[in-house]
């Protein structure tokens, strides 16, 4: 119960100079950005905290993090997964700092976690301790924020959300309801005090707890 | 570590779930940075090097600080860069010819864009300017269907163009055309009909030269920039033009400019070219330069760097 359950990259690549419909179609400005990086891989929260922290490490705007409908284990290719992430960046090398934070996030911190011993039931507590531009500018909070970042199916989801909010002194910043792309709900906390790193973490464990406790008895 | 798994680790912990996980992948190393520590002043190594920058604006003996150029060097070279890309991008106004006293021509290309990326349309005249150059230059006679001749229009064609560089051409293209012409009179020959080319590439001599007759065809065009020099000229000079006529058939003199070789030394030596062509009949690598004696063989003192960029003392 709650090991990890680690993200795969399906696919890396990267256009050092990306012609500007291709730019302009997925967001990026071709008046600042040259280099496109891009990026699959089976768990959607997973990459979008990587993306977050590659925006912590290089210059590299996140243009374009899309989730395919119904998840990995329904999806268009061996290398779709269920999220496609586009870096954009001024040249290659801004693009291969940021892949390489992206990267070492998927394989050391961000990762979804069994929820029940035989992984049918998944959540994700993720807490990031500062958070880069990517999820502020989305979330509308400072950057380098604290902030808890929760995933859950549906139902667990609820218990899991009420459980997290009155664990600590956290507020919502955004709450997503299913039905969403992967199905799966989401919401992102912060602390009702800037900066209060422990009470985010205090929400993501009693979220994680909550799930837990739904996967293992989920009619009583 | 990361903290949200610690954060797992201790809820899996307090929950009497014991066995261990997997361990993660270890993290890879960051390399240390380099110990040497590059002091901030220039360092010469090479006299001979120093010595020959004083014959060439070669960028020799420039020395170096530590693995790096200095930094005015590297000023100078961006500002002499940006001289070259500001020379590339500059467009011949349309009116300009007109108002220095040229027949206005231009090639078949229609932008300035297309123009630098289509370079096969710069070597074909736009069917107006053809019309306009058949109307109202000073042509041979006709043999056949729009057909003439050889050497039966003006002994010499001279052709002014913008080239790679609409500034040289702006700059010091009519003192060189203006002194060519007086050249090539002096020696006796025929000079047609003063017409300024715009989105010109060296080829479009050929199809100017075939429609007027004439023996020899002179462009004089804003040559490619370099690095500080973005008003140089170059001439290229073919006898029989034709469309369909290859650089081995072409003489050429570049860097005609105040730095390089100047408007009035230049022009004798384009004319005493054009003399020589017609007497041989041939130009290009079969024409025997040998004996023309227009000079610019002898010495010449090396060009000299123009300074952008001042260092302080």
């Amino acid at each position: 119960m709650l090991e990890p359950i680690l993200p795969n990259v399906l696919a890396v690549k990267r256009i050092p100079h990306a012609s500007a419909d291709v730019l302009r179609a997925y967001g990026a400005d071709p008046s600042k950005h040259t280099s496109l990086g891009l990026i699959t891989c089976d768990q959607d929260d997973s990459l979008y905290v990587a993306l977050d922290e590659a925006t912590k490490q290089s210059d590299v705007d996140v243009v374009f993090g899309q989730s395919f409908y119904a998840g990995a284990s329904h999806a268009s290719g061996r290398l779709s997964g269920e999220v496609l992430g586009v870096l954009a960046g001024a040249d290659p090398q801004i693009i291969e700092d940021g892949l390489t934070a992206t990267l070492r996030c998927l394989a050391h911190d961000a990762c979804f976690y069994d929820a029940d011993g035989k992984g049918t039931v998944t959540v994700f507590p993720h807490v990031i301790s500062a958070v880069g531009r990517y999820l502020a500018a989305d979330l509308g909070v400072a950057v380098g924020e604290p902030i808890a970042y929760l995933v859950a199916p549906p139902l667990e989801f609820v218990v899991a959300l009420d459980a997290a909010l009155k664990a600590a002194d956290v507020r919502s910043l955004k709450i997503i309801t299913p039905p969403t792309p992967t199905n799966f709900a989401c919401a992102y906390l912060t602390g009702v005090n800037a900066g209060d790193l422990a009470a985010c973490e205090a929400a993501a464990t009693a979220f994680a707890a909550a799930v837990v406790d739904v996967a293992l008895q989920p009619t009583r | 570590m990361s903290r949200t798994r610690s954060l797992m680790a201790q809820l899996r912990h307090a929950r009497g779930e014991n066995a261990p996980l997997v361990p993660t992948m270890p993290l890879p190393r960051v390399e240390a940075p380099p110990a040497r520590v590059y002091v901030p002043a220039r360092e010469t190594t090479s006299t001979t090097a120093a010595a020959a920058a004083k014959h060439t604006t070669a960028l020799l003996g420039i020395g170096h600080v530590g693995t790096r150029y200095a930094t005015d060097v590297v000023l100078q070279f961006q500002a002499e860069l940006a001289v070259a890309h500001s020379a590339v991008a500059a467009e011949l106004p349309d009116e300009w010819a007109a108002q220095h006293g040229f027949l206005p021509l231009q090639s078949q290309a229609t932008s300035h864009r297309e123009f630098l990326l289509r370079p096969d349309l710069g070597r074909r005249l736009h069917p107006d300017s053809l019309a306009r150059l058949r109307k109202d230059a000073q042509r041979g006679p006709q043999n056949g269907a729009n057909e003439r001749t050889l050497g039966a229009g003006p002994d010499v064609q001279l052709i002014l163009a913008d080239g790679l560089s609409a500034i040289a051409c702006m700059g010091s293209g009519e003192q060189l055309f203006a002194a060519t012409k007086a050249a090539c009179a002096a020696r006796g020959l025929s000079v047609g009909t003063p017409v300024c080319a715009k989105f010109a590439r060296v080829w479009l001599q050929d199809e100017i030269g075939a429609e007027v007759g004439a023996k020899v065809a002179i462009i004089l065009l804003g040559e490619r920039p370099g690095l500080g020099t973005g008003d140089g000229l170059s001439a290229y000079a073919v006898y029989g033009p034709k469309i369909g006529n290859t650089d081995g058939e072409r003489n050429m003199m570049s860097n005609l400019h105040a730095r390089g070789i100047a408007p009035e030394e230049a022009a004798p030596r384009l004319a005493a070219l054009a003399a020589a062509m017609i007497a041989q009949g041939v130009s290009g690598v079969k024409l025997d330069l040998t004996g023309i004696g227009a000079g610019g063989r002898e010495y010449r003192a090396p060009q000299v760097r123009e300074r952008l960029v001042v260092r302080d003392a």
